[in-house]
Formats: C-alpha cells, sequence, structure tokens
C-alpha cells in the first residue's frame, strides 16, 4: 500500500544560505527514507542532490539527519520516523562543509582515517562470524579463524559514514579535533601493528589537545553508530594507554 | 517542479564549525546533557573562583570590612546564590568523577547509569546541605 509523505528537505548551494523544500511523496508503506528522498527526487524534483550507493548500510554514503538525528536513510524504515502526520525533516550531516543539498565534504574523515595507515575491511567479507572455528569453503577446503580475531572486530565494521562525526560536540567545536573514526582507526591499527615503533608513532598521532584528549566524553559517537563501533570506548582506551606511556616515562627518568 | 512550500532553514551548515550547534545536546543522548552541564557548571565555577577571591581581598582591608561583607550575605538572596554555587560544585565534582571512571576504568558502558547516579547523590546532598545552610543562619 502507498502512502502519501510530506518530506521537507534541506537545501543549499556551495556557500548559499539554507531552505527547505517540502515535497508529498508517494511511496510504499514500507519504504526507507533514502527511497523517500529518491521519490522526491524522481517525483518532483530532479536538481535534488544526495549520495547514495548500496541501498543496505554497506557504503555508509547516504548518511543523512533524520527529523534532526543521524541516521542512515537506507536502512531507516518511513514507520520508524514518520508519526503519520508530521513533515520527515531531512538534513545533512553535522560538522561537514555542506557541497550542495544533503551532500557534504567528507574528505576530513577520510583523511584521518587514512592517517592510521588502517585499510578497513569489513568483518563479513574478511572472515565469517567470531564463533565459528573452522569455515567450509565451496572449493571444499576450509579457512582456519585466526584465534582473538573478536579482538579486533569492533572497527572493522567502520563504514566511514560520518555519522559519528556529526554527532560529536567535540567536532562541532574543533574542527582540527581527529574525531572519533580517526581515533578508533588509530586504536584499531595499534591493535594490529607488530612494529612496536609503528604502534608509539600512531599514540602520538592520538596525543595532543587535538587528539583523545579533546574528547569531551559525550558518547554521542558510540550512541549513533549505525554500525554498533564503541568509538568513544576507542577514545578512552587510548587516553589510557596515553597515560601508561606517561607515567611511565615520569618514573624512568 | 512541486515544491509544496520553500521557507529558509535555521541551519547554516555552511559554516559547519559553530559553538552554540556544537554544545547543543538535542538528539545527542544523554551523554551530551552532561557534557552541556559540566561545561557550563565549569565555566560557573572559575567565575565563581575569581569573585571568591576579590571577596577575600577585603580582609585586607581589616575585620569592619569584612563584618559587613558578612552582613550582606547572611540574606535569603544570597544564600540561594550559595544553593546555586553548591549546585555548580556538586554536578561538577561527580560528573568529574565520572568521567574519569568511564575513562580509566569503567569504560562506556555504564555512563548513563553513572550520570543517572551522579545526578542522584548531587541532588539529595543539595537538598541536605541547603536545609542546613538556612536552619543554620
Amino acid at each position: 500500500m502507498n502512502v502519501e509523505v510530506p518530506l521537507s528537505i534541506q537545501r543549499q548551494k556551495g556557500g548559499g544560505s539554507p531552505r527547505r523544500d517540502l515535497f508529498r511523496v508517494s511511496i510504499a508503506e514500507s519504504a526507507s527514507v533514502l527511497d523517500a528522498i529518491e521519490a522526491a527526487w524522481a517525483q518532483h524534483d530532479s536538481s535534488i542532490q544526495f549520495r547514495h550507493a548500496c541501498h543496505h548500510a554497506s557504503c555508509g554514503s547516504c548518511a543523512v539527519r533524520v527529523n534532526g538525528v543521524e541516521k542512515l536513510p537506507c536502512v531507516t524504515s518511513i514507520a520508524e520516523v514518520w508519526d503519520g502526520a508530521g513533515e520527515i525533516v531531512v538534513e545533512p550531516l553535522r560538522n561537514f562543509p555542506v557541497i550542495a543539498d544533503l551532500v557534504v565534504d567528507v574528505r576530513g574523515l577520510f583523511d584521518r582515517i587514512e592517517a592510521s595507515e588502517m585499510r578497513p575491511i569489513r568483518a563479513v567479507e574478511h572472515a565469517p562470524p567470531v564463533d565459528v572455528g573452522e569455515v567450509p569453503r565451496t572449493n571444499g577446503q576450509s579457512t582456519v579463524v585466526p584465534e582473538g580475531i573478536e579482538r579486533f572486530m569492533r572497527f572493522e565494521s567502520c563504514i566511514e559514514c560520518g555519522i559519528c562525526i556529526s554527532a560529536c560536540p567535540t567536532a562541532g567545536l574543533d574542527d582540527k579535533f581527529f574525531g572519533p573514526a580517526g581515533l578508533a582507526a588509530l586504536h584499531r591499527a595499534r591493535q594490529e601493528s607488530v612494529d612496536p615503533e609503528a604502534a608509539e608513532a600512531l599514540l602520538d598521532l592520538a596525543d595532543g589537545e587535538h587528539g583523545a584528549w579533546r574528547c569531551h566524553s559525550a558518547w554521542a559517537c558510540t550512541e549513533r553508530c549505525p554500525q554498533g563501533i564503541d568509538a568513544a570506548g576507542a577514545v578512552m582506551a587510548l587516553r589510557r594507554e596515553l597515560m601508561t606511556r606517561r607515567l611511565r616515562r615520569l618514573f624512568r627518568r | 517542479m512541486k515544491t509544496l512550500e520553500s521557507r529558509p532553514s535555521s541551519e547554516s551548515p555552511s559554516e559547519p564549525r559553530h559553538v552554540v550547534r556544537g554544545h547543543d545536546p538535542r538528539r545527542r543522548g544523554l551523554g551530551a546533557w552532561a557534557f552541556l552541564l559540566n561545561r557550563i557548571t565549569g565555566l560557573g565555577l572559575v567565575v565563581y573562583l575569581y569573585v571568591h577571591l576579590a571577596v577575600l581581598s577585603l580582609l585586607a582591608r581589616g575585620p569592619e570590612s569584612w563584618d559587613s561583607f558578612i552582613d550582606i550575605v547572611r540574606s535569603p538572596f544570597f544564600l540561594a546564590l550559595d544553593v546555586v554555587v553548591i549546585a555548580g560544585w556538586l554536578i561538577h565534582a561527580l560528573n568529574g568523577i565520572r568521567i574519569t571512571l568511564a575513562n580509566f576504568a569503567f569504560g562506556a558502558r555504564v555512563q548513563k547509569a553513572m550520570f543517572a547516579v551522579a545526578m542522584v547523590i548531587a541532588g539529595a546532598t543539595l537538598l541536605v546541605l541547603s536545609v542546613l545552610l538556612f536552619e543554620g543562619s
């Protein structure tokens, strides 16, 4: 069954002042918010700019704010965010420069994640669920899952959507802040690192006023992450490691 | 184009860093409220500290100036201000303990519960201290 949904989309070109355009879109009751945005684009205004690719929470490119809350609209159903009467308000992520409409410039996020030289690999592509010891493959051979891999799984799921940066109050106050995703990547790269010097260098990156210490402990990143990554937990872990290193250096003198 | 309505938005994301929006705890979760409370009480306590130091400088002017000042601050208005300072101190101190514990001991999993506990302790202590303050004066 189709429903008529009032969809209010924030529109903006370059540095221009933003406005909200209200569209009444006709979509299936079971549709997602991304379906609704696409319907507005297809049914009313093909100049609406938005980013999307996979439609199943894998690429992280469609992240926006729905009624003020950071969401992946591809996996957010209309029913979840619509009371059947009011408007669904779709806005771009916070704390990123807006390129146009719902499209934000995420270069800063990618730069920070890459600073850790961490290559995010999705856990499901890399290895099967952690409780499986030996996995039969189609060619008759089997893959042994490395022991303790679950330790590293948490950040492997990052889809680089930028939701944590948008939710983070600190990112809104300091544009040099390394950010939840960047710091979580550093933490993850340290866990994986076998070279003590490289691990120390990663810890150096996390140090300083724009690093792990800048975090104001609002836990908004962990709360909003659509992949269930505890980025704030990673920041806290980095602080513990930094503190341990400082104390060790202090008493060595 | 069948736009039903087009109106200016309150947002101005062309300037991504913004002090007010950065602190806005709405739709961010309990931790963001805790952060905002901690910041407000922190700034308030810094201001109070300087006021306090300025007031203490009255002591250098002899006992008369100090005694006349004490007479003023015993009024219910100033006692109410004292309650505000105690509230700020309790919230900031207990939230600080919560953040330290969450950072270095328990982790983020219990941060919300710890915030609730911290605020309950703050409220109860404030109540007791307020009663003592007004009854004692």
